[in-house]
């Protein structure tokens, strides 16, 4: 084998997808993963949903509404509807339960941070599979309309 | 041409890579410019506490003027403020902002004499954009700021207030093609002009440094390496969970970590952990490793990698982090990966290829010949700072 990075690398990562399928395979994943080309373009497709999952470059957060209503939320906000009266009550929030509450509010904050992730990772994942139906649907249209065309 | 150089902190004994690289163009480039090093008195980057007095000073023929920190960082205010504005990004600019200042280090009296003094200077070069005096201090001069950003694809990139920022600076150097796109990408326009420059290195030593002095320490003939700060954010927890699983499924040889450790090392025969060491046992490790590991998934230069092909050893890196994929394929001097499996494949092929391996690592030394040695870096950035003065002097007054 030569001594290329991206010779060596394709081969690496086709021997891992190839275990990788086997053994989706053995634990009962659908029947369609048999086909070792087949998993080849799904393990593509969603290489490539992953890599857009940055929060920009998602259109189902637009389409969700109101960020209150469905985005996770780790920042605390010290916030009083009791207006002047409600300073000592923040003041105790921020100043002894905070300080004694960190690290449970830490640990948790780490896993809503994973779970932020995955929710990114899997609307890119929905988009990039909502892209390709769109594409095959404007496709089959198309040949459909072909078709009809031929027709005597 | 009478430049300044913008930068959070400057001395020799400081180790960051933004720092870092600011003070190796500044002892390279006062040679041939009239150089001053506009930076602050602080030399801890997590408090910014004041430790150098305030003044102008000469250090390694250099022309350093500090600037004292009016204000430490709140560390607690400042953790609770990166929630608010990482949760909710672009949604209220003002806490962005905010977050800038709180980040620090807050100098005044530098961005003072940026306002005051920065139009006797024929260019100012600001690096990392994430800091204040930066954030704050380009604007104050953009039609004669250069910038260094030093992005990375964390958090702080996406902020809503920096495509306009990204926009303002009269032109950029970058560390790599990556950074590049990052920050174009986020500016949302094409930038002015700019150059990849990278970092100079120094070829090594004809003679390769000797064995003994790991034998000393304990490190067996065959090892891989990590080096850095042995911390959960390089990557490193990942990297001892899947290297346990590599010593798990079969895998046979010692991963040596050599780096203050912020994190737990578990107890494993294979698992070696030498804290910090000296810069010939660095030397010597980075000459005999049989590859380099570097798991971080946040970088906008890896220069331990570059090292490490310095010493024509090749490298296995996280593919998650772009720039470090970018490097390791450009140079065609390593492997990656993006899971266990495909890391202990990697690392078993580095291991059972010998001469696939030297291979590796001999075109990650070509790499770095052909594009970090001094004479290409000092090079690139003389023709960025010509083409925006030469722009400068055209722009209508």
């Amino acid at each position: 084998m030569s001594a290329s990075t991206d010779a060596v690398m394709a081969e690496l990562q086709g021997r891992v997808r190839e275990r990788v399928r086997a053994e989706l395979v053995r634990h009962g994943a659908s029947a369609a993963l048999e086909d070792p080309a087949l998993f080849a373009d799904i393990d593509t497709m969603l290489r490539a949903a992953i890599e857009r999952s940055q929060p920009a470059a998602l259109l189902l957060p637009e389409l969700l509404g109101d960020p209150s209503t469905w985005r996770l939320d780790t920042a605390i906000k010290y916030q009083t509807h009791r207006g002047a009266a409600g300073a000592p009550i923040i003041f105790v929030k921020q100043r002894v339960l905070m300080p004694l509450l960190r690290w449970f509010y830490e640990f948790n904050r780490d896993n809503f941070e994973r779970q932020r992730r995955i929710n990114q990772v899997l609307f890119a994942c929905v988009q990039e599979l909502a892209i390709e139906v769109a594409k095959q649907r404007r496709e089959l249209q198309a040949l459909s309309a072909q078709s009809v065309q031929r027709r005597p | 041409m009478k430049l300044a150089f913008v930068v959070q902190r400057y001395g020799a004994d400081i180790a960051g890579g933004s720092e870092m690289h600011c003070r190796q163009l500044a002892e390279r480039l006062s040679s041939r410019h009239d150089v001053t090093v506009l930076t602050t008195c602080a030399r801890d980057y997590v408090t910014w506490e004041n430790a150098y007095p305030p003044g102008t000073s000469v250090e390694n023929g250099v022309r350093v003027q500090r600037f004292p920190v009016a204000r430490t960082r709140n560390l607690k205010a400042f953790a609770d403020l990166s929630d608010e504005v990482f949760d909710d990004v672009g949604s209220n600019p003002e806490r962005e902002v905010e977050w800038f200042r709180a980040n620090g280090p807050h100098t005044p009296a530098l961005l003072e004499h940026v306002r005051v003094h920065g139009g006797e200077y024929d260019l100012l070069l600001f690096w990392a954009f994430r800091y204040a005096p930066t954030f704050f201090g380009v604007p104050l001069v953009s039609d004669r700021a250069v910038l260094l950003p030093t992005a990375e694809e964390d958090p702080a990139v996406d902020l809503g207030v920096l495509p306009e920022f990204f926009a303002k600076p009269a032109g950029y150097l970058f560390l790599t093609p990556e950074e590049e796109t990052l920050v174009s990408t986020r500016a949302g326009r094409a930038l002015g002009p700019s150059q990849i420059i990278g970092i100079g290195l120094e070829p090594e030593r004809a003679t390769r440094p000797a064995r003994d002095v790991l034998e000393r320490l304990g490190v067996p003939a065959e090892f891989v390496l990590y080096l850095g700060r042995v911390d959960r954010n390089k990557g490193c927890a990942t990297l001892l969970e899947y290297f346990q699983e590599y010593i798990d499924g079969g895998g046979d040889t010692t991963l040596v970590l050599a780096g203050p450790a912020t994190l737990m090392i578990p107890d494993h025969p294979r698992i070696r952990a030498l804290g910090y060491v000296a810069d010939d046992v660095r030397r010597a490790l980075l000459s005999h490793a049989r590859a380099l590991i570097v798991p971080s998934p946040y970088e906008s230069l890896s220069i331990v990698l570059l090292e490490a092909w310095n010493h024509a050893t090749p490298a296995l890196v996280n593919a998650y982090c772009k720039v470090l994929q970018g490097q390791v394929r450009r140079a065609s001097g390593g492997l990656y990966y993006r899971s266990s499996r495909e890391f202990q494949e990697a690392l078993s092929w580095l291991l059972d290829n010998n001469a696939g391996r030297r291979e590796l690592g001999e075109q990650g030394l070509a790499y770095v010949d052909r594009e970090y040695r001094w004479p290409t870096v000092l090079e690139r950035v003389e023709r960025l700072l010509e083409e925006v003065s030469r722009r400068r002097s055209k722009a209508p007054a």
